[in-house]
Formats: C-alpha cells, structure tokens, sequence
C-alpha cells in the first residue's frame, strides 16, 4: 500500500506515531532501569529506536544523543547485508561495534533484534550503548589505529534462535577490564529490544496493524516532505564555514561547504584536516549524524528524527580526510571532533538564518576516564561526561554547564564517588567564562577531583578548546577557553592518558560559550543580575558589558555606565 | 471508619481561588456543600466562614465532626508563582551549582531555544559551608561550626526566613545536616529549617536538593495556615481528627504535613482524580480523563482501570512549552498528572511578538479578576467568560458574589481588544479559545507521552471553571462523551472523603539478599507497622481493619534502579532468600522481560503502607435533593444570551436548574446548565443526559465511527 491509498486520517495517524514514540521511549527506559553503568542510565549515552523491515528508521527515543542516534540510523542495511531479514528467526539478536558500520568507535554496541509477529519479521528494534570498557588501551586519544583500541566484534549473532553465544561472551569478558558491568549492559540491550518488541506487538494488535509499512510510509513521506519545505525555504547557495579544534599534535581544520539547491542540501567536508595517527578520526558514519542533526537543530527541529528527515540531505567528505576515517585509523575519540561539526555548520548558515543558529560553546563534551589499582591489586576504572557551555542564543543566554551538541547528562558527584574511589571537591559555575554579548554565553564549570587512598592514579581526558576558544556571533565576544591544572602546578597542554602520584588534586575547568550581540547592548539591569549571583564579576561588568556596578554590587550605576557605553559606541 | 457510631466526615479543599466544602452526614444519609473565597493571607479564615456556613445550614454542629481530611494547592501555587518564604541554601563547600547545573543535559535534543528552570533559591543566597562526607558514610572534614555561625548572623541579618540544608552524601550519614540544623535552632531559631536527609534522604544531589528547598521554601507558608486552621477549628468546637492528603493519594497528620509539605504538593488535585476514579467505579466507566479547572490552574489525569496513575518523579512548574524536564525536580509520590498555569484567574495580555497569552500568571483571589471588583485591574478568564455571557453576574456562587460585567470589558479592551485591534467580544472569544487550548494541548500530551489516545478517553470535568470549559475542550481533544457530575464545583471533596487512611514508612538498610540480617529486617517492618498501628487507632480505625502491606526495593548488585517487590508479613528468615529471589524475579521479567546474567540482588529500603479501610460514601445520595424531573423543560428556569462561535455572536439560549434535572431527563445544545458553584456550557451539535447520579452526559457530536475503522 503507498501512502496516497492509506486510509489513516491525519488523527489516527498522529496517535499511531505517538505511541510508536512511546513504544521506543519505553524501550530506552527499560535499557537505562536495567543497565549496570551510570554511562547508559544516568547520562544516557545511548539510543533507541524502531525500522520497518526495509531498515528504515520510523522511530527514536526521545532520550539519547545524535552521534549514537543518526548513526544507528543508517547501520541496521549492514546488518541486513551480513545476516539477510529471509534468514533470521524468533530469538536471534544481532551485535557488533564496528566503527565504520555503527557510531564510529569499538565502545559502541549496537544490539538489534528483529520482532516476529508469528513467522513474519514485524520490525527491527535497535540500540547502541557505551559500554565502561572494551579492553585495548582503554578510552582515549592515544592508540595508532583501531587494533590499539580494543576487542573488535564484527556483524554477528549474539543470540540464536533464543540460544545465547556463549563463545562470545565468554571472549568479551576475558578482554575486558571490567566484564560484569559490560556483559550486563549487553543484556539490558537486549531486554530494551524485548521490551520495545512486545509492546510493538500489543500495539499492533490494538490498531490491527497487519504490518507496519503502511505507517512507516507515511510517516517518512510525511517527514521528509516537511524537511525539504524547510530547506526550500532558506535561499538558494553556498555557505561556508571553518572551525578549529586543538587536535592531538596540531590543530584539526574543519571546513564545511554546505550547498543549498531547491528542497535538497549537500553538505561537503573536503578542505578539513586529514585522518590524525591518533584516535582523534571520525567515521563518515558519525560525520553525517552530526551534520545532519546541525541542519535539523537550524532548519526543522520540530520535523521528527527519521529516515524521511535525513533523504534531502547528502553529506560527503573525501576518503582519508579526519571526517571520513578508513579502516584501521584509531578512532577512540572521534567525538570530540564530531562534537565541533554543528558548529561549522551553525557558522555557514548564520550568514541565511541569523535568528535560527546559537554561537558557538563548549563544542565536546569531556569525558573523564579515571583508573587505578584497588586494594587487591585489581583494576578499576570509572568514566564520567562533563559539559562546558552552550554558545548563546539569538534571544536568550547560552546554558551553563549543559551538553551541545551531545544529548548526554552529567553524572552526580555522589553517584561517582559511590562506584569509584573518585573524590570531588568542586563542581561549580565558572564566573566569567560566558562570552559577552547582548545575549551571554552559557558558563563552564570548574570539577576538581582527587583519588582516596596512596595509590597513584591515571586520567584520560578527553578536552578540548583549550585553544581555540568558542566565537560568539553577531558582534558578541568568546567564550573562555578550557584547561586541566594539576595541584603540583602543571597545566595539561595536550591529550593522552597522564599518571598521576596519589593525593594530586586535578582541576578542570570547562570552556564557556560564546555570545550573541554586541555586549554594551545587554540590559544592564541583565549585567547587575549576572553580577550579584557571581556568574560575572564587577571588573568584567564594566570591562566587557561597560556597565559600572557599585561596591556593594546592589545597583547599577546609571550614568556611570551610560556615559562608559557611549565612550565605546563612539570609538 | 470505626466499628462505632459513624460521625460527620468533613472534606475540605482550598485552592488558589476557592475553598471547597463537602459534609458528610452518615446518619441522614446527607451531603451538605459549600464554596467560599479562598482568603489568602490567612487560608483558615475561609475554612471557618464555610464550614460555619455550610453546617449552620445543614442543622449540624461542629463537634458531631469525627473527621476533616484537608487538602490544598497553596504548596504547588506556592512554587509555580513563587511566593514562598525568602529562602537561602546550605551546601557542602563546592557543591552550591547542583541545584541549578542539573542534569547537564538538555530536554529536548533538537530545539535549541529551550529554557531552563531557575532554581527557587538564587545563586547569592546559596552558601556553601566547609565539611565533607564521603560516599561510605565516613567523615572527611567535620563542619566548621564558625562558619555556620558566621552564616546563621548573616542570614538573619538578610532577613531570610527558611533555610534547606542538603550536603553531600546526607542520605548516606545525616549527622553533619543535623549538627547545622541544631547550630541554626540555637543560634537563629527564627529560621524554618529543612535538612535533606529528612525531607528525602535518596542519593543524587540535584534532586534531592532541589526537593528539600521546595519543601523549605514553602513550609513557612503552610505551617502557619495548618496551625491556624487547627486552631480556628478547635475554636468552633470540632475536636476530631484532622487529617491532611498527601499527593500519593493517602492521607498524613498535621504535624508531619507541617514538616513536609512537599508529600503535600498535588493533594487537591490527588482528590479530584481520587474522586473521578470513584465516579468511575460507580458508573463503570474505568477510563476517564480527569479534567479540573479551578481559578488558578488546570490539572489532566488518565484514570485506567478505575486508578489513577502515580510516578516518585515528579515536576513542579514547567517552564517550557509543559516539556517534561523544563520543571523543578521532586522525589515524591504523587498520582500522575499534568498541571499547567490556566484557571478562571489566569491573566490574559498580549507579548512581545504580538500574541494574546492566557496564563499563567494568576489574579487569585485577591485581588481576583476584574469583574470581581476586589481592585483587580488585568483582564482574566473569568472576566472573558462573563462577557461571553457564560457566567451569569447575578448567579455566581448562587448569587452569593456578584460580579460586574463592566469592568471586565474595560480590562479586555484596554489590555488586548485595542492591542490587537479587535472587538472586545472577540478578544473575549480569544482568550477563551486560548486557554481551551493550552489546556486539550496539556491533556493531549499528557494522555499521548503515555501511549493512551485522547480520543478514546471520555472527559471527566470538574473545578469551578472546569464545565464552562469542558465542552470545548473535550471537543478540541475530541473525546467521545463529557461527563460533570452534580457539585461540579466541589468535586474534589469527594476525593478526600473516598481517600483511605494511609501512612507510608520507610527505612534505608543496604544488604545483598543472601547476606541480610533477618531478624534486623523483622525488627525494622514491626517497629514500622507498630507505628503505623497506633496513628490509625488514633483516629478510629479498628484494629481488625488495619491493613500492612510491606515491600523492598530490590535490583541485581551493579544496576542504579530498584523495583518494588512484596515481603510477606510475620517473622522473617533464612527462608525468606529463595522467596523473595524469586519474587523478585517475577517482577523484573514481567517489567524488562528476562532476567540479567548476574545472579546477586541487593536491597536498598524496606516499606510499609498502613492503611485503614476505604471509607463508603454513597454518591447516590447526593441525588437526594427534591423536585427532580426527568423532563428537561421542567427545569428550564429561564434563557440568556451566551457567545456562539459557529455564528460568530450571542445567541439565546436555555438555562435549565441543575438541582431540577432528574435522571434520565436529555435535551440538546446549545444551552446553560447552573448550579451553585460552577455553571456548564453546552455548544451546538451535543445530546445531553441525565445518569442515575445525576451526572450530566454530554454526547460531544465527535464522532467515533472514524476512530473504529483506523482501529
């Protein structure tokens, strides 16, 4: 049946949709109750979703984040290829972590289970997770290539025809630093897809859904007619943008070419760095999640994230080049260069859609990987995400210590330091790190840590911006730039895992986000606010917004201030 | 409730608005109702003017009352208008962000424009005190009493007047939240002060901070009230138990509501789906969607199965487009709904980009809206309702409050008919549409995050503007069929006296289940059952209707989350493992279909409900008024003009009695349906009924065939 001859009026339609968003929402709650890492179910680094028996993506959980999410969207065709859907039966799961295949790093599960209504393959119910360890040299930047990174798993079954492989998990958990959390996230991801598959079935049922085709048709046509009036909208051409990052040993450039023709948008990377010797490298996978997410955030956030959304964009970067990274580039921490692409993007389309892009912030997130010996000369190691601030708004301030472009969340310093002898001593706003504008960037956050016990201890940060600050738009100033201090006096100038003795304390403190509009434009009743709750300080009031708060910080002195602006207006 | 002679029951609501009353008389079988203005500087003294009212009429004097169960949404208006007391944070040095950092995450992945929560406690007044616990429980740094004491100066100094206290790791070891609390009683005993291991002693700093200043910010307010309303009832010679309802549905004492008004953030609203779940029972109809409109907000609630759903995480005041993670976090069991700022008083006026807004500002009480010429000056819905001629001036509250039509005019033209260059009329008819609205587009998200159609629901309406605007709403949703029961306006009360007595303990003993002290485990449930005994004694429940329900939340050794798994009562043992194992199992393989490759399960808390008996109220006999009619013409008590937006202008239409509308009477719309306390408005194309409770049934004319055929 194609879409014209459906007979779904636009209501049933909507409900249908709905509660498939909820049938994938209660897939990835059940993943995240059950999992056995705070990684999934405290910062939800993963994602969930259903695909008609073609392999297209009808529908996604609202929770997760967009490398995980786009990626997956596009993984399940090289499932297909390896195991086709006429030879799969009830009870078989499928897994890999192919970087190349699914979301561009061997950390990355990707589970998926077809679901049998009787003997015909309903759909297919996907996720793919973080997992704390997959052996190699651990998370990190470090490795020369994919072989460094640890245990690889190709297309294959997990379970057959309901019988668990044993060989494999037997093989996972012998590389694995830690194989309880690890095999036990593997089974949350496969009780996820158990959940989201019954309640597909249920709801099949209530509607009488013979197959979900007819819906899955509708729903991506739907989907990408919205899409591409959303491209057609912005004019006609080329917009381009270059960002920065610090890279390993240089900085990594990334240029993006976007062209805009009619209702379809080609997005090129060619002019960016090539691959890096270390694992800094992004998949072409990853590349067009987080291309295709930027365009959506700016174009279409309201159009739902499915396989019509993604048909009118084309993304591309030439082979051997940082963003399309080949088989056996070292990978580890494709995300932090990933983690800038929206920002190149933001950056091309500022030009066409002023009030539609927010400047740019922190970009990745940190993610902090502790480990050391325990008491029984064991290893333990814990991982942990951290966010910088968002670049500000056309309209309003940046978010402070908050995720963009990842979908992830922050783990509480009392969960940390439950699972891991990890202490944190601060987790706060970092005054004076939003970049000024009209509208403010959103603020960093300054973490200090230490490890209990005389054990030395070994971190692996995965930062950045620590050179290249985020640049505000439209006249608005830059976020402050990122750092890693140790309490012995040394600043980390790069990346790689550093050893530590025991008692150091580290500090990170996170990159603010840039600003929108000139500052002197900000309401200085705005400034006063910012200034009383020590989210800026007077000196920068007066330096930065031109707006002179009297001792006490109780007011705003008005002449003062306007006769400063007026100085600056005119120079 | 008790075995002996049944007393007077009380059932009293106040909301932001309006103070409810419903009385109870088992013996004549009689329900007495009353609805007064909610006084806000002091709550209790409309509690007292009704209660005086309404038993005067009733013939009945105080002290015949056994029992007032008593729930409000002064805590949830509290927070979402932010009138709870100046308030100020203590934290463990470093931490004085998690209140605000959160999650670090963004709610909605791809709309870059959304918006945070501010915390209730702004960043100046958070301040942090040097004292350190670990995750084990054990001391780093004690707490520098100097600094709390230099801080107790400087917040007295500042004029702050409750204080949260919420320290790292407090829910594993609560001593150094204890050592402050008893160094600010000493030393600033002005302060109102709440610790977090008290308030919610659950790991994860953001939330429980977040939940403890709530409860703090807000119990200044309500301490005072319930204090006074304790002693203006004793006053007026009630000496029965009074007893306060709790957002989980059952109901607590004075004194704990005093000191943790947060369990009470949506007990007035827990009623009202309390009381549609009770309707429901009556009439069969185990799925409804509860829609209740009071003056200041509006509140939708999917009852399934004749219960209504709960959640332990739960949002106040969401500030962004009702998405869920734009509201403040709180750890608190409360039946599951969705509240939004849109009542009777909710303030129309138009934006910055040009658009009429309705809410969710509200004028309250007082000042009120325009129309009711207490001095307030912004234009409301209650005011547009009235120049839409769906509220009579002379009628309102039965004639006991008068309302003029003139003012509300005055604040609709000045405030958003000349703003936008339209009639006043239709600048009425806008905000109406508006808030109908913002109110089916909450409901239908609300219906639709948990998989349920909106369409296939029939609406349950209720509050005291809830019928003026059900019909639209219910149309917007398309919902088959409109229900408003008889006393429409005081609903809600019916909640409270169908709510059993019900007390919830807890107790935190960690333990894998093969390595638990049983007999500790014992100990721990008998010395909370035996609590749980003597309050329910207290007030009247035999022994033999005393009900324990124990439980533990247990997950596999590694896992973040629990599940609640059923312990049998009696002593417990060695023979307990295998049981509760397996029990344990069942569970999780009925919530994520099989079980994980670990075999270990540990166990966090242990629980106890203490309930007694659900109390029978005979709905039927609130059919019990005289000169009922089966024939609607007989109830037709005269006509007025009311705004039809079909023909774009006022129309005549019948007013029928509602106290005259018998069962089995049915007529059609358009028409106007008043009672006391509230007032129906019935639109063109709609059958209406009459139940054998006197329930008015509204057909809504959508029409379900198109729904059959997509099924």
């Amino acid at each position: 049946m194609t879409a014209q001859e459906t007979r779904l009026d636009p209501i049933s339609l909507e409900v249908m949709w709905n509660r498939l968003i909820a049938v994938v929402n209660e897939q990835a709650t059940a993943l995240m109750r059950t999992s056995f890492t705070t990684i999934v179910r405290e910062s939800g680094d993963l994602s969930a979703g259903v695909f008609d028996l073609r392999g297209n993506m009808i529908a996604q959980a609202v929770t997760g984040t967009p490398g995980h999410i786009n990626a997956m969207a596009t993984c399940i065709h090289h499932f297909l290829a390896v195991y086709p859907a006429d030879t799969l039966r009830p009870g078989d799961v499928l897994i890999t972590n192919d970087p190349q295949k699914t979301s561009g790093h061997l950390h990355d599960f990707t589970v998926i289970t077809p679901i049998f209504q009787g003997q015909r393959i309903a759909g297919f119910f996907g996720n793919t997770c973080h997992v704390l360890d997959i052996g190699g040299r651990g998370l990190g930047t470090d490795a020369n290539s994919v072989f460094e990174e640890g245990l690889f798993v190709p297309i294959t079954k997990l379970y057959d025809a309901g019988v668990a492989n044993t060989e494999l998990m037997k093989l996972i958990a012998a590389n694995v630093r830690t194989p309880e959390p690890v095999l036990g996230d593997i089974h949350a991801q496969v009780a996820g897809n158990d959940v989201g598959g019954r309640r597909l079935l249920d709801f099949m049922a209530e509607f009488g859904l013979e197959s979900l085709e007819p819906l899955a048709d509708e729903i991506i046509e739907r989907s990408e007619r919205a899409m591409r009036a959303a491209i057609a909208r912005l004019p006609d051409g080329v917009f381009e943008h270059v960002v920065y990052s610090d890279g390993y040993e240089e900085p990594v450039r990334l240029q993006a070419r976007i062209v805009k023709r009619g209702d379809e948008m080609w997005v090129d990377w060619a002019g960016s760095s090539p691959e890096s010797a270390r694992g800094i490298n992004v998949v072409l996978n990853y590349t067009h999640a987080y291309t295709t997410y930027a365009l959506k955030c700016a174009l279409a956030p309201e159009v739902p994230n499915n396989e019509g959304s993604f048909r009118p964009v084309h993304v591309d970067a030439p082979p051997g080049c940082i963003l399309n990274a080949q088989h056996p580039a070292p990978v580890g921490a494709r995300h932090i260069i990933g983690h800038f692409l929206p920002g190149a993007i933001f950056g091309a389309l500022a030009a066409a859609l002023p009030d539609r892009v927010m400047a740019e912030g922190a970009a990745n997130i940190w993610i902090n990987q502790v480990s050391g010996r325990n008491d029984d000369n064991g290893i333990w190691t814990y991982v942990w995400f951290s966010a910088g601030g968002t670049g500000a708004r056309p309209n309003k301030d940046g978010i402070s210590a908050t995720a963009f472009p990842s979908g992830i969340s922050g783990v509480p310093a009392e969960v940390i330091e439950s699972l891991s002898p990890i202490v944190m001593h601060r987790r706060e706003y970092r005054a004076d790190s939003g970049g000024a504008g009209t509208f403010r960037g959103g603020l960093g956050q300054v973490m200090e840590i230490s490890v209990r016990g005389d054990r030395p201890f070994s971190l692996s940060p995965l930062f950045d911006r620590t050179r290249f600050a985020a640049q505000g738009y439209a006249g608005g100033g830059a976020g402050a730039l990122g750092s890693i201090e140790t309490s012995a006096g040394e600043t980390l100038d790069r990346k790689g895992v550093r050893h530590f003795p025991a008692g150091t304390r580290v500090t990170l403190r996170l990159p603010g986000g840039g600003g929108f509009g000139p500052a002197v434009q900000r309401d200085p009743a705005a400034v006063l606010d910012d200034v009383r709750n020590e989210l800026v300080t007077r000196e920068a009031a007066r330096r930065d917004y031109g707006v002179i708060i009297d001792d006490r910080a109780r007011k705003v002195d008005a002449e003062g201030t306007e006769a400063e602006r007026r100085g600056r207006r005119d120079a | 409730m008790s075995v002996e002679a049944p007393g007077v029951r009380i059932g009293i609501d106040i909301g932001g608005t309006f103070t409810d009353l419903l009385v109870f008389d088992p013996i004549a079988g009689q329900f007495h109702i009353g609805k007064t203005l909610t006084t806000a500087d002091d709550p209790s003294r409309a509690v007292v003017e009704g209660l005086t009212e309404t038993l005067d009429a009733a013939g009945l004097a105080p002290d015949v009352a056994r029992g007032i169960v008593h729930g409000t949404t002064l805590v949830t208006n509290a927070i979402i208008e932010r009138k709870g007391a100046l308030t100020a944070l203590l934290t463990t040095r470093g931490f004085r962000d998690a209140v605000e950092i959160g999650k670090e995450h963004r709610y909605d992945l791809y709309d870059i424009f959304l918006e945070m929560p501010r915390p209730l406690v702004p960043r100046r007044l958070r301040l942090e005190v040097d004292e350190r616990i670990l995750a084990d429980g054990s001391v780093l740094q004690p707490v520098d009493r100097q600094q709390v004491l230099d801080i107790a100066k400087r917040l007295v100094a500042e004029g702050i007047e409750a204080v949260a206290v919420a320290l790292i790791h407090a829910y594993r070891n609560a001593d150094h939240e204890r050592e402050i609390e008893a160094l600010l009683a000493q030393h600033a005993p002005g302060l109102t002060v709440s610790i977090s291991s008290s308030v919610v002693a659950e790991i994860r700093e953001y939330e429980r901070t977040s939940t403890t200043v709530a409860n703090v910010y807000v119990r200044p307010v309500v301490a005072k009230y319930l204090a006074q309303l304790s002693e203006a009832l004793g006053e007026m010679g009630f000496d029965g138990s009074l007893f306060i309802m709790q957002s989980s549905g059952g109901v607590c004492t004075v004194d704990t509501a005093s000191r943790y008004p947060i369990r009470l953030i949506e007990s007035g609203p827990a009623a009202g789906a309390l009381a549609a779940a009770e309707y429901g029972r009556l009439t069969s109809l185990s799925n409804l969607l509860s829609f209740d409109m009071g003056g200041t907000t509006a509140k939708a609630c999917i009852i399934d199965d004749g219960e209504p759903l709960t959640t332990s995480d739960f949002e106040v005041g969401r500030v962004y487009r009702f998405k869920k993670g734009s509201g403040l976090p709180i750890k608190a069991t409360v039946i599951e709904m969705i509240e939004i700022g849109a009542g009777g008083g909710s303030i129309a006026r138009i934006d910055t980009l040009g658009l009429l807004k309705v809410g969710p500002d509200s004028a309250g009480a007082a000042p009120g809206p325009a129309c009711y010429g207490g001095g307030g000056e912004a234009p409301t819905v209650t005011d547009a309702d009235l120049v839409l001629g769906y509220l009579d001036p002379g009628y309102f509250l039965g004639g006991r409050m008068r309302l003029d039509v003139e003012p509300a005019r005055e604040a609709i033209r000045r405030d958003v008919a000349e703003p936008l260059g339209i009639s006043v009329l239709d600048a009425a008819w806008g905000i109406h549409q508006v808030v109908n609205e913002n109110m089916a587009n909450a409901a239908r998200i609300h219906a639709i995050e948990r998989g349920k159609d909106p369409r296939a629901y029939p609406v349950f309406a209720f509050g005291g503007a809830g019928p003026v605007h059900a019909f639209r709403v219910a149309k917007i949703l398309q919902s088959p069929r409109l229900i408003v029961p008889l006393g429409a306006g005081v609903t809600s009360t019916v909640g409270f006296l169908t709510a059993p007595l019900a007390f919830d303990f807890v107790r935190s003993h960690y333990g894998r289940l093969d390595d638990l002290d049983w007999n500790h485990i014992t100990g721990l449930f008998n010395a909370m059952e035996q609590e749980g005994r003597e309050i329910l004694r207290s007030a009247g429940v035999g022994e033999r209707e005393i009900r324990m329900q124990r439980s533990a939340d247990l997950r596999y050794v590694g896992q973040g989350h629990e599940v609640s798994v059923q312990i049998p009562a009696g002593e417990l043992g060695e023979h307990t493992v295998a049981a509760t194992h397996a029990a344990f199992e069942d569970v999780y393989v009925r919530l994520y279909e099989r079980v994980a490759p670990g075999n270990q399960v540990e166990a966090l808390s242990w629980r106890v409900v203490a309930t007694g008996p659900r109390p029978a109220l005979p709905l039927e006999r609130l059919a019990a008024a005289a000169d009922l009619h089966g024939d609607a013409a007989q109830a037709i008590k005269g006509e007025r003009a009311i705004y039809l937006p079909e023909g774009g202008a006022m129309a005549t239409v019948p007013v029928y009695d509602r106290y005259a509308l018998g069962p089995y009477a049915t007529f059609e719309g358009p028409a106007v349906v008043e009672e006391r306390e509230s007032t129906l408005i019935v639109g063109r194309d709609a059958r209406v009924s009459v139940d054998a409770l006197l329930s008015v049934v509204i057909d809504t004319g959508s029409s379900a065939e198109d729904k059959e055929t997509s099924r």
